[in-house]
């Protein structure tokens, strides 16, 4: 394949989502209308195919000329080889599709160039995989309403943010599509503005990622000022320069990844800043699954995953890491437990796994030789967390589409006969959410929990790791549990229809049931088709900062025991919700407090209110009052300056055609007296 | 030759008769006629400063000025059928809307019995398309533009 | 000017009579009973015969000096009620008036085909215009409009300072040296044949120089100088016409089918 080819796959996985996007937005008022789905489906078939080309074809084609060329001419390579010693060297097959300068600012020189490694390939798979899924199934969820062409332009034009995110060789370009999928998400929790609870979702979730991008930003600032560049090559290619920065000034270097870990915060809705999430689930639901679900809010796992050559040098930061994903997972799960709503159920559950996969990252601070198992572990689940997360979200929306936009799993219960196809793919989503052995979530969680176990033996964090492992482990427990009360809530019992949903709810049409049935297929089988078979870590391993390790087989006890607390955690809910029903309620009545704790979401929101938004709100207060008195007041009063001074003036503007005619005449008659009196 | 005093102020009499009645009348027409007349002064200075100089440059000036003074009458006079026509009356006062918001409308204003204060629209243009008046405030945000669309959907 | 004004008394008292003359004859800015109109009439008259004869009269025979005063007083006069009728089609017809006066004068100096053209475009085609509009839109005669005029007083003084400026002008001698009026302006003195074209070197353009075979006044030698020298222009000219046609066409007419 030449060299011309692979740019140009590379470049059509960003331009066939864009290009649909614009043309999905210029004629899809008046003309697509309800094809409006065609240039997106087909654009999202061509992202996909061309990322599959990149992942199998083009990588691993690279990767053979490149390591005799490093071995030989660049001396660049010949470092990173150094840094290995004793593990065989890294193969990092990367490709570059040349772009256009962007500008060019004194020496900051940014280019639009797309750099993809595997790790980038693995995101782009899932992202257009999981994208065209969503797509389909959001033609037959949506196929009622008047903005169906609005969700697909929004939809391609997140895709493609998405994919150039991911695709990005340079800092600043990473900044301005993470800004760009945040527009995205705006767009699609605010799809229907006209109900004032989206509108405010969505401004939440725009206000709330500025925090985090702010953080962001400063410590993009900081590279710059540190390195030198933004581009990631130069960045985490250069290890001595790396180095030489750890050694002289390791503060700044833990700013630096803080302030990252900021920004990843805010996207991946991590303790304290969760809280836009389950309010973004006011979008429609396909949205939740794509962006609010599998995609966007992985980002800031993303993040941190590309900049381990960084985090590497701030144990104390991964520290941060594994305790902020710690709380945020225990936080969420226990949220979880006594949501009634089901989409927020699995909002939750989506910032409880976010917080695991950041638990994982974290684990590096245990010591430089379990970084790669540590960033694999993290994005493994986040791979994996894709497939069946999208999966129940699709699923819950296909129950919601049947119960007439009802999602209280109060209101219905027994579904399981009236949706056969929706429950069979929810249980299988459900099942590997909760970590049922040889589902995908089995593996990824797996692996997170070795790689907790393994950092507990680190002779400096080792308590701190062991705290850890427990929060994760009741976590898991709590996971297992809340997935299927959720699952029992809303298809077991007796059967029972909203009045909105009618008197035959219907199940999934074709265009919904196949994205669920392939879902569930991936849900089911992709973690044990590239977990044990070490297909997915050694492709990941072969990216900037990790090292490929050998495989170090099952870990059969961290198995056994994840495999228990899923058992358990399921039986717990089969007994509480399907056995004995009255259980939950007497529970909720004996512990009161911790009921309404919980139910109330950690007050989280009304802390916030009280903290940040009242005192904002007085401060704007006053602010209004210096605007209105003393800018406006000066403002007014330059203003009635040429208004006095024109009072004189202005009575010769009285709109009469021969007032402005003699005052013509009469200015000539003086112009010509004057000239004919001095010549 | 030595009389071309005496024709220069008959052409600057002409010319300030004309700047007299241009300013002083309120006749849309006679102000035209008005201009016309100051271009018949000058014409006549241009004249007489040809038959000065021995020449027939005045006289070519005079031609063209001729010809633009034609060109000014017709576009001038549909103008003012324009104007007549919108305030069926000839008055220039009728047209002071340039004037600062806050001065008084000259004396008699907008005739309101006179049919041009209403924004007129042809009666021969009903049957064209017509744009719909702004500011409509749409009663259902839900259906916008492709209400009829969404309908046939649903069913 | 003081010394203008006192070696022309004569001048500034038509000047003067003739401005009062116009003042008198004005409608007021209020609509009221009209005044006679006789004495405004003797005033403006007076006041021109003054102001030309005060001119100097050259080596004109007494035909072309009759002539002259007959045209001269005639445009003058006409214009002064044409600026004053309270009547929009007697302005118009006044104004006609002045048109063949004017013309007359352009006979007077040797410009007799202009004097056709603008009788045939004026008298002809634009007077006859005006009646029309004026017909069609003042059925009813005088309009309460017609019967006022603003700031007279103003415009009628300050246009006669401009005129009086203009007079001046022409009376006073010129400095040696200046190039435009050179000669002719020491009124009726020796100085007679062709000033300008005795001193080529004082005339900027050579195209006014005296040329044997462009005879002034007459027709063939006004049509060299048109379709020779100045034949781009008379193109232009015809494409304005043109033009100003196809705009007028455009903007007048009633279209009731939406037609144009």
């Amino acid at each position: 394949m030449s060299e011309t080819t692979q740019q140009l796959i590379l470049w059509l996985i960003p331009v066939a989502p864009l290009l649909s996007a614009l043309i999905t937005a210029l004629a899809g008022p008046g003309a697509l209308r309800y094809k409006s789905h065609l240039p997106c489906w087909t654009a999202l078939a061509v992202s996909f195919v061309c990322s599959l080309i990149l992942l199998f074809q083009i990588l691993p084609s690279v990767s053979q000329p490149r390591t005799v060329a490093s071995e030989t001419t660049t001396s660049e390579s010949a470092e990173s080889v150094a840094i290995a010693p004793g593990v065989t060297a890294a193969v990092r097959p990367q490709v570059i599709a040349v772009g256009y300068e962007w500008f060019q600012v004194g020496t900051l020189n940014v280019r639009m160039d797309l750099r993809a490694d595997s790790m980038t390939a693995i995101m782009l798979c899932m992202v257009t995989g999981v994208s065209l899924l969503v797509s389909m199934f959001g033609s037959g969820y949506m196929h009622h309403d008047p903005g169906y062409p609005r969700f697909f332009a929004a939809v391609s034009l997140f895709v493609f943010s998405m994919c150039m995110l991911v695709l990005a060789g340079s800092f600043l370009m990473l900044f301005v599509f993470w800004e760009a999928v945040g527009l995205c998400s705006y767009l699609l929790i605010g799809f229907w503005f006209q109900k004032p609870a989206a509108a405010a979702a969505a401004k939440k979730a725009f206000v709330v990622n500025r925090i985090g991008d702010f953080g962001l930003i400063i410590g993009i600032f900081l590279i710059w000022q540190t390195f030198g560049s933004l581009s990631f090559e130069e960045v985490f290619g250069g290890t001595a320069l790396l180095n030489a920065v750890a050694e002289t000034d390791p503060g700044r270097i833990q700013l630096i990844c803080l302030c990252l870990f900021l920004g990843a915060m805010g996207k991946s809705a991590q303790f304290p800043l969760q809280v836009w999430l389950p309010d973004a689930m006011e979008g429609p639901t396909p949205v939740s699954a794509l962006i609010h679900a599998a995609t966007m809010v992985t980002a800031g796992v993303y993040l941190v995953a590309r900049c381990t050559p960084l985090f590497v040098l701030a144990p104390g930061v991964q520290l941060f890491i594994c305790a902020t994903g710690a709380i945020t997972a225990a936080i969420a799960a226990l949220t979880a437990l006594t949501q009634t709503d089901l989409k927020r159920v699995l909002a939750y559950s989506t910032v409880s796994q976010l917080g695991f996969m950041f638990m994982a990252l974290g684990c590096g601070a245990a010591g430089p030789e379990l970084v790669t198992a540590a960033v694999t572990a993290g994005m493994f689940h986040l791979f994996t967390h894709a497939y069946f997360k999208a999966l129940l979200f699709l699923a819950a929306g296909s129950v919601m589409h049947a119960m007439g936009d009802v999602i209280d799993m109060r209101r219905f219960s027994g579904l399981k006969k009236a949706l056969p196809i929706t429950h069979w793919t929810f249980l299988a989503g459900a099942a590997a959410l909760a970590g049922v052995p040889l589902l995908s979530g089995f593996w990824s969680k797996d692996d997170i929990l070795a790689v907790i176990g393994e950092a507990t033996h680190s002779a400096q964090y080792g308590t701190f790791f062991r705290v850890i492992q427990i929060v994760a482990s009741i976590t898991a427990l709590l996971t297992a549990f809340y997935t299927f009360r959720a699952y029992f809530m809303t298809f077991w019992g007796e059967e029972k229809f909203p009045e909105e949903a009618g008197h035959h709810p219907h199940d999934a049409s074709p265009v919904m049931a196949w994205p669920l049935g392939i879902l569930a297929v991936c849900a089911v089988g992709i973690g044990l088709l590239t977990g044990p078979t070490h297909l997915f870590a050694g492709t990941l391993q072969r990216i900037q900062g990790l090292t490929a390790v050998e495989t170090h087989g099952l870990h059969w006890g961290v198995m056994a025991v994840s495999s228990g607390i899923a058992i358990v955690g399921i039986g717990a809910a089969w007994f509480l919700y399907v056995l004995s029903p009255g259980i939950p309620a007497s529970l909720a009545a004996g512990m009161k407090p911790l009921y309404l704790i919980s139910n109330g979401k950690f007050f989280l929101d009304e802390i916030f209110q009280w903290i940040v938004v009242f005192p904002l709100r007085k401060l704007a207060a006053l602010a209004v009052l210096f605007d209105r008195f003393v800018i406006d007041g000066i403002v007014d009063a330059v203003g009635m300056v040429p208004r006095a001074l024109s009072v004189l003036p202005r009575q010769l503007h009285g709109g009469l055609v021969e007032s402005y005619a003699g005052v013509m005449w009469v200015s000539v008659v003086a112009a010509v007296v004057v000239v004919l009196s001095l010549f | 030759m030595g009389d071309a005093d005496r024709f220069l102020i008959v052409g600057a009499g002409l010319f300030v008769l004309g700047a007299i009645g241009f300013v002083t009348r309120r006749n849309l027409i006679l102000m035209i006629l008005s201009a016309e007349l100051m271009l018949h002064g000058v014409s006549l200075t241009l004249v007489t400063f040809g038959h000065l100089h021995a020449t027939n440059e005045g006289q070519a000036f005079t031609i063209f000025t001729l010809t633009v003074a034609a060109c000014e009458a017709g576009l001038a006079l549909s103008l003012v059928l324009l104007l007549y026509r919108n305030s069926g009356s000839l008055d220039i006062q009728l047209w002071s809307e340039l004037r600062e918001s806050d001065m008084p409308a000259p004396a008699g204003g907008f005739p309101k019995e006179e049919p041009g204060t209403e924004p007129r629209v042809s009666p021969g243009y009903d049957g064209l398309p017509r744009l719909t008046p702004a500011g409509r405030v749409p009663t259902d945000p839900s259906r916008s533009s492709n209400a009829s669309a969404s309908t046939s959907v649903r069913t | 000017m003081m010394q203008w004004m006192t070696g022309h008394p004569v001048s500034v008292f038509g000047l003067i009579l003739w401005a009062a003359g116009i003042l008198w004859l004005m409608p007021g800015t209020k609509i009221a009973a009209s005044r006679p109109r006789i004495p405004g009439l003797v005033m403006s008259t007076l006041g021109v015969l003054a102001l030309c004869g005060s001119a100097g009269a050259g080596q004109s025979d007494l035909a072309a000096s009759f002539l002259f005063w007959l045209f001269a007083v005639g445009a003058l006069v006409s214009g002064v009620l044409m600026i004053t009728a309270t009547y929009p089609v007697y302005s118009a017809l006044w104004f006609a008036v002045v048109t063949l006066c004017t013309c007359g004068l352009f006979v007077l100096r040797s410009a007799p085909f202009l004097a056709a053209a603008t009788i045939i475009v004026y008298a002809g085609a634009v007077i006859v215009t005006f009646l029309f509009v004026i017909m069609l839109a003042q059925q009813s005669g005088a309009a309460g409009y017609d019967q006022t005029s603003r700031q007279g007083k103003m415009a009628t003084i300050s246009a006669f300072v401009l005129l009086g400026a203009i007079v001046m002008a022409v009376q006073t001698p010129a400095a040696a040296g200046s190039p435009v009026v050179a000669g002719d302006a020491v009124a009726g003195d020796a100085v007679a044949a062709a000033p300008a074209v005795s001193n080529p070197a004082t005339v900027a353009n050579t195209l006014s120089l005296k040329d044997e075979q462009h005879e002034v006044g007459n027709l063939k030698g006004l049509g060299r100088s048109l379709f020779g020298d100045y034949l781009y222009a008379v193109e232009m000219a015809g494409t304005l016409l043109l033009i100003a046609c196809i705009g007028a066409i455009a903007i007048a007419p009633r279209r009731e089918q939406g037609t144009l």
